[in-house]
């Protein structure tokens, strides 16, 4: 007999619903097949099923079983298939009636016949609401990421046997109430430094301050031990938290690559992502046969920190020019061309040369010219147009350091971060409707539209134009940082003041 | 050795055909014969028919027979099992069902049966 069982596969961030299509033959020789593009993970389906058929204490049919996952031409890949076929094996076999409403099916299968938390459970409710599905039946452990779409009827199944029970009339599972689900606690570990740690940097934390409320990228320079790693930690914990919409985008992303936790839902605190200067283009960038997102992906609407920027492979460094200019990455493999968004703030530190100490007051330099411009040709200029905020960390005195005396004043990152989120709240208001959430990814229209420029501080950007040549990118990008240095302080207009201070982090060409 | 080896084989058949009988088969041939190998035994039980191997094993010393039906051992079975239903088309039509089932003997030093076991649908 002929089932069918509908569930969806994740292509990209888009699902598409895929109907599983069970039939069972009293003819022939026994076997198992599964057509329709499945990779390596389905085809071990079989086992999977087989085994948490028996153990559940059904009896696995002798017979000829075509399982056909359809539409045929996608390439489908993942655990999320089990739950469809078993469930369609045991209809076919005419041990399970199915429900009359339209009903996904998805999740892994344990062997014991219990189901695994699977990825992508938020995915599939959103395409449940898309394609007006009722009812949705997930692993228990990922019912909190699904149950966050509203409009959709979650049941939360524990084991395959539970839900036979369910759908032949006996004990029923209840509705899945969402639970609010809370990582703030667990990111606040994360965070190793506080602001207050640091001693001295006084303008490196400003810089650090503006670039977190307006999303700037920001490069730092310095020489070893200065604090520009312990900078970068730091400003995870000055991160505003995610708006509504901003916590939807990230957490698909999270949900396709599996970072949601089992019991997750809506992923709420700002990513903070670091990438090792090993990572490769497609780890960094996303890519695969699959197209799977990269870590600037990951860090969607919140802060990539790459540390040691210089010995980044150089066509992996060129790669970041076109998802830091548009927010977005599409990547184009011959099974199909995907976009993600790559909407973060980049914070990239580097030493000034390879010894690390060229221009240190203290430390002599050891590189030969030829060594410096190596190194620092490796950071090309398109690049570092598309950084906003440039500053070097020099190092702090040691006297500063262990003097025990009263401690200079200086904030603390709680502190800090409630200047940026006031920052966040205007620019919020100011972009109400607009995909677009920071000063940093305007575009110029909005620029014309809602930078009011103080006449004064016109003239000033005038004549910076004029005499450093400054591109016409550096020009629209001193604007979007002086408006959030503007927003920080809380006035409406840009004026002169803010101007001057944008132009303290503009890039400095070898003097 | 060979002819050794044969007349082993011809126990173990008849061993196991003795056995099939007796669980409720119908035996329709043994031996049947083709240019890639043969079937040792064809037999009917459940209106399903079956293509069965038999392994026998003087003492399971060098291993018991079962691990002596390997991949291509099956693809083999497979394979002349498929012949047989496109050679005998109304055999094959008058039954709806195939598997391919395997008869393990294990016999010791005076050819006395130490067990018999049979495996239905070693294909699957």
């Amino acid at each position: 007999m002929l089932t069918k069982i509908l569930s969806a596969a994740h292509f990209g961030l888009d699902p598409t619903p895929i109907e599983v299509e069970v039939n069972v033959f009293k003819k022939g020789f026994p076997g198992f097949s599964i057509i329709g593009l499945p990779n390596k993970s389905i085809e071990e389906a079989k086992e999977r099923v087989k085994t948490a058929l028996i153990n559940s204490g059904f009896d696995f049919p002798n017979l000829k079983i075509i399982v056909n996952l359809a539409p045929a031409d996608i390439p489908k890949e993942g655990s999320l298939y089990d739950l469809p076929i078993a469930i369609g094996i045991l209809a076919s076999m005419e041990e399970v009636i199915l429900p009359k409403e339209k009903s996904f099916f998805y999740g892994e299968l344990s062997l014991d016949g219990s189901l695994r938390h699977t990825k992508g459970a938020f995915l599939l409710a959103l395409a449940a609401r898309h394609e007006k599905v009722k009812n949705v039946f997930v692993p228990a452990p990922s019912a909190n990421e699904a149950s966050v779409v509203k409009g959709v009827d979650v049941y939360p199944v524990v084991s395959l046997k539970q839900l036979i029970t369910h759908l032949n009339g006996g004990d029923k599972i209840e509705k899945f109430k969402h639970v609010n689900y809370d990582n703030e606690t667990e990111n606040a570990n994360l965070v190793e430094f506080d602001f207050s740690e640091i001693i001295g940097q006084e303008s490196a934390k400003r810089a650090m301050t503006i670039a977190a409320a307006g999303g700037h990228n920001i490069f730092m320079q310095g020489s070893p031990g200065a604090g520009k790693t312990m900078l970068a930690r730091a400003a995870a914990g000055i991160l505003p938290p995610l708006s509504e919409d901003e916590s939807l985008e990230v957490t698909k992303i999270y949900s396709l690559t599996g970072n949601i936790p089992p019991g997750g839902g809506l992923i709420r605190t700002r990513p903070f992502r670091t990438a090792h200067h090993t990572t490769s283009i497609i780890g960094l960038i996303g890519g695969g046969s699959d197209p799977h997102p990269g870590e600037i992906s990951l860090a969607h609407n919140g802060v990539l920190f790459l540390d040691e920027f210089p010995e980044f492979s150089r066509g992996t460094l060129e790669a970041l020019r076109q998802p830091m200019e548009d927010g977005k990455i599409s990547v184009t493999r011959i099974a199909a061309s995907v976009d993600f968004p790559a909407n973060f703030m980049l914070i990239a530190a580097s030493n000034p040369c390879p010894c690390g100490y060229l221009g240190d007051p203290k430390k002599e330099c050891k590189c030969t010219p030829r060594m410096i411009m190596k190194y620092q040709a490796k950071l090309s200029g398109p690049l570092m147009d598309r950084i906003d905020l440039h500053i070097n960390v020099s190092p702090v005195d040691v006297d500063k350091l262990i003097s025990t005396k009263s401690k200079p004043q200086t904030l603390n990152s709680k502190k800090i971060r409630e200047q940026v989120i006031r920052a966040r709240e205007i620019q919020q208001k100011r972009f109400k409707g607009l995909k677009v959430y920071t000063n940093s990814s305007m575009k110029n229209k909005h620029i014309k539209e809602f930078c009011d420029i103080d006449k004064g501080a016109y003239l000033l950007l005038k004549q910076a134009v004029n005499t450093y040549n400054l591109s016409a990118r550096t020009y629209f990008r001193l604007i979007k940082v002086s408006q959030t240095i503007a927003d920080l302080a809380g006035d409406k207009k840009i004026m002169p003041n803010h101007v001057a201070e944008a132009l303290q982090y503009r890039i400095r060409t070898s003097e | 050795m060979k002819q050794f080896n044969r007349t082993l084989g011809k126990l173990g058949e008849d061993k196991a055909t003795e056995y099939l009988r007796k669980n409720g088969f119908e035996v329709l041939e043994r031996n049947y014969l083709t240019k890639f190998g043969e079937i040792d035994i064809i037999a009917v039980k459940d209106n399903i028919l079956r293509f069965v191997e038999v392994k026998l094993k003087k003492g399971d010393d060098f291993g018991t027979p079962e691990e002596m039906i390997g991949k291509n051992k099956m693809f083999q079975v497979t394979r002349i099992s498929q012949f047989y239903l496109m050679a005998k088309p109304d055999i094959a039509k008058k039954y709806d069902q195939y598997s391919i089932d395997a008869v393990c003997v294990v016999v010791d030093e005076n050819e006395e049966v130490e067990r018999i076991n049979l495996y239905e649908n070693i294909g699957f």
